[in-house]
C-alpha cells in the first residue's frame, strides 16, 4: 500500500457541492425500508382519494379542478409527517454522527433538506396532478366533461404542498425527535382551533394565525389580498417561528 | 495530527472533561484509555463537531475540524457502529457517504472487502447486523475517504479475537504509511498491543499520558500465583511489598521475580507460577489512576484518589 498524503489539506479544496448535498438527502429519503414505503403510501392514498372523489355523485362532480383539489388533501396532511421524519429520522436513528462528521456546516445540511423537501413535494404534484387527470377524463361524468384547471389553481396547488412539507421539516428542526415532533404537529394546531373556536375573542385572530382557515384554502384559488395576508401570518407562526427554532437548534445541539 | 488545547465541557455543574491536552503525531497510535463515562467519547467528540466544547479549542490537521472544506477526504471518524439506520442495507450505508465525499462508488467495494463483508452481508439491513458486523461497517466507513487520520471510539466492541487481531493489523499499516490514529476503549488489553502511546484519562482529566515504557517506569512487577495466595500476599505484605490482584486473579507483586520467590520460600509457600510483568505494571497503573472515577467520594485529583485506594486495600487487608 502506498504512504498517506502528506498531513495538510490543499487550500483549493472545495466543500462538497449544495446540489450534492440535495441529491443525498434525497436518496436518504427512499433508500430505506420505511423510506422506501412511505412515499408509495402516499401516491396510493392520493390514488384512492381520486378514486373516490371521482365516483361519488355518479361522477357529475368530477372535474378535473374538483379532483385536483380533492388529491391534495392527503399530502397535505402526510407531507408534513414525512418533512419531520426527513430531519429527526437522523437524530433518531443517529446518523447524524456519519453526516456532520462528512458535512461539518450543519446549516448546509439543513438547508439541502429543505431543498429536498420543495423538490419531494414537486413530485408530489405531479402525482395529484397526473391521477385527477386521469381519473377526471376516465371516470368523470360531470356535465361538460373534465373541464379546465386554472394556473392559479395549480400554482396555489404546489404552494400548498410545498409549505405542508416544510412546515413537516420546521416542526422536525426544532423538536428534533421523531414520535414528540409528530405529535406536537398534530396536537398544536387542533389544540389552537378549538381554541379559536371556543374563546370568542379569539375567532378573530383565528382566520389569521390557523392553519385549517385560510391556509388550506391555499388550492381554492382567488384568493383575495386579504386572505393572502392571512396566509402569510399563518405560515409565519407555523412555518417561520419552528423553523427559526430548528435553525438554532439543528445547528448547536451536541450529537449523542 | 491532532492537537486538543484544554478542551472542557460542563453540564450544568458537572465536568464531563476538564482542561483535556495532548496530541498525536502522524505515524503512531495512540490509545485514549479509561473506564466508561470518563470522558473519552465525549473528548472525541469534541474533536470532530459533534459537541460544543464549553472552552478550550483543537485542531485536526492544522484546522478545528468545522474549518476542513470536505472532511472524510482527511479525517475517518467512527463514534458508534450502532449509529446506523437500521433500515438501511449494508452497501447502500457507505454508497451515501461515498456521493456525498465525492468517491467513486468502486471504492465501497473495495472498503467492503478490506474489513470482510461479503455480497450477501452487504445486502442485509444493518438492523439485521451482529455489533462485530456493524464494526466492520463502520471501519469501512471511516476508511472510504482514504483519511490519513482515524478516529476511533471503542473500535474493539463487539469484535471476536480473530477481529481484533486483524483490526490491529489495519491500524498498525495505517500507522506504518504515516496515517495518525486515535482510539479509545476502557479495556487496557485491547489498546496495550496496539498503541504506541497511552492517554489514560479519569473523572474527565488526562491521569497519565506516554509511551507504555514511560508509564510503567523500571518498576519492578512480577507476576505469580501459587498453593496459598492469602498467605503469600500476608507475607509479601510482611516485607512492604505491594500488592495486588490482576483480572485474572493472579497476584502482582511490586518486587523482582527473585525477591517473591525468596518470601514465598521463607513463608513456606509452593509457586504454581512466577514471571516478571510490564504488563502487570499497567494495569496496576491503569487500575489506580481510574479507581478515582467509580469513587463516591468528591475527589478528582488523581494523587489524593490513589492513596484514597490504597488505605482502603490496607484496610480491608487488616480486616482479613
Amino acid at each position: 500500500m502506498s504512504a498517506l498524503a502528506s498531513h495538510t489539506i490543499p487550500t483549493e479544496e472545495r466543500r462538497p457541492a449544495f446540489s450534492r448535498l440535495v441529491t443525498v438527502e434525497l436518496r436518504k429519503m427512499v433508500d430505506t425500508r420505511s423510506g422506501f414505503w412511505l412515499p408509495i403510501g402516499v401516491a396510493a392514498i392520493t390514488l384512492i382519494t381520486v378514486i373516490i372523489s371521482a365516483l361519488v355523485h355518479h361522477g357529475h362532480e368530477a372535474t378535473l379542478a374538483h379532483l385536483f383539489r380533492n388529491s391534495l388533501m392527503p399530502g397535505s396532511f402526510l407531507l408534513p409527517i414525512l418533512g419531520i421524519l426527513l430531519v429527526c429520522g437522523e437524530w433518531t436513528q443517529r446518523t447524524t454522527l456519519a453526516t456532520f462528521t462528512l458535512v461539518p456546516d450543519r446549516g448546509r445540511v439543513l438547508s439541502a433538506k429543505m431543498a429536498a423537501s420543495l423538490v419531494f413535494s414537486v413530485g408530489a404534484f405531479v402525482v395529484c396532478l397526473a391521477c385527477s387527470a386521469v381519473f377526471a377524463e376516465l371516470v368523470g361524468n360531470a356535465p361538460g366533461g373534465a373541464g379546465g384547471i386554472g394556473i392559479a389553481v395549480l400554482g396555489q396547488g404546489l404552494l400548498f404542498l410545498m409549505t405542508a412539507m416544510l412546515i413537516g421539516v420546521a416542526f422536525g428542526a426544532a423538536i428534533l425527535v421523531s414520535a414528540p415532533g409528530i405529535v406536537l404537529y398534530l396536537l398544536l394546531p387542533t389544540i389552537w382551533n378549538a381554541l379559536a373556536g371556543a374563546i370568542h375573542s379569539l375567532e378573530s385572530v383565528g382566520n389569521w394565525l390557523a392553519l385549517g382557515n385560510t391556509w388550506s384554502d391555499l388550492p381554492q384559488g382567488n384568493l383575495s389580498g386579504t386572505q393572502w395576508a392571512q396566509v402569510g401570518t399563518t405560515l409565519a407562526l407555523w412555518l417561520v417561528l419552528p423553523m427559526a427554532i430548528g435553525w438554532y437548534r439543528f445547528r448547536t445541539r451536541d450529537v449523542n | 495530527m491532532i492537537e486538543a488545547n484544554s478542551l472542557t465541557k460542563r453540564y450544568g455543574a458537572r465536568a464531563a472533561v476538564q482542561d483535556v491536552s495532548f496530541s498525536c503525531a502522524p505515524g503512531t497510535v495512540t490509545g485514549f484509555l479509561g473506564p466508561n463515562g470518563a470522558g473519552k467519547s465525549t473528548t472525541l467528540k469534541m474533536l470532530c463537531g459533534l459537541a460544543h466544547p464549553t472552552s478550550g479549542s483543537s485542531t485536526l490537521l492544522g484546522r478545528p475540524f468545522s474549518q476542513i472544506p470536505n472532511p472524510g477526504r482527511h479525517i475517518g471518524v467512527l463514534i458508534d457502529a450502532s449509529a446506523a439506520h437500521s433500515g438501511r442495507r449494508g452497501r447502500e450505508t457507505l454508497a451515501l457517504s461515498a456521493q456525498l465525499l465525492g468517491v467513486s462508488d468502486s471504492r465501497v467495494d473495495e472498503m467492503l472487502e478490506l474489513v470482510g463483508l461479503d455480497k450477501s452481508a452487504a445486502a442485509k439491513r444493518v438492523g439485521q447486523y451482529s455489533l462485530g458486523m456493524r464494526q466492520r461497517l463502520g471501519i469501512a466507513h471511516a476508511l472510504l475517504g482514504a483519511p490519513e487520520l482515524l478516529i476511533l471510539d471503542e473500535p474493539a466492541n463487539g469484535l471476536d479475537p480473530e477481529g481484533m487481531r486483524w483490526m490491529r493489523g489495519l491500524l498498525r499499516d495505517f500507522a506504518g504509511r504515516g496515517g495518525t490514529v486515535l482510539l479509545s476503549s476502557h479495556l487496557l488489553h485491547e489498546v496495550e498491543a496496539i498503541a504506541d502511546r497511552l492517554i489514560i484519562i479519569a473523572d474527565g482529566k488526562i491521569a497519565a499520558e506516554g509511551t507504555r515504557d514511560e508509564l510503567v517506569g523500571d518498576k519492578a512487577m512480577t507476576r505469580v500465583r501459587s498453593a496459598d495466595d492469602h498467605a503469600l500476599r500476608s507475607a509479601l505484605r510482611g516485607f512492604a511489598i505491594d500488592v495486588s490482584v490482576a483480572d485474572d486473579g493472579a497476584l502482582l507483586a511490586e518486587a523482582t521475580t527473585e525477591q517473591v520467590g525468596d518470601v514465598a520460600l521463607s513463608a513456606g509457600v509452593a509457586l504454581r507460577e512466577l514471571g516478571s510483568s510490564r504488563a502487570g505494571g499497567l494495569e496496576r497503573l491503569f487500575f489506580e489512576l481510574t479507581q478515582g472515577a467509580d469513587a463516591d467520594a468528591p475527589s478528582s485529583d488523581p494523587g489524593t484518589s490513589i492513596s484514597a485506594m490504597e488505605a482502603s486495600s490496607t484496610l480491608q487487608e487488616t480486616v482479613r
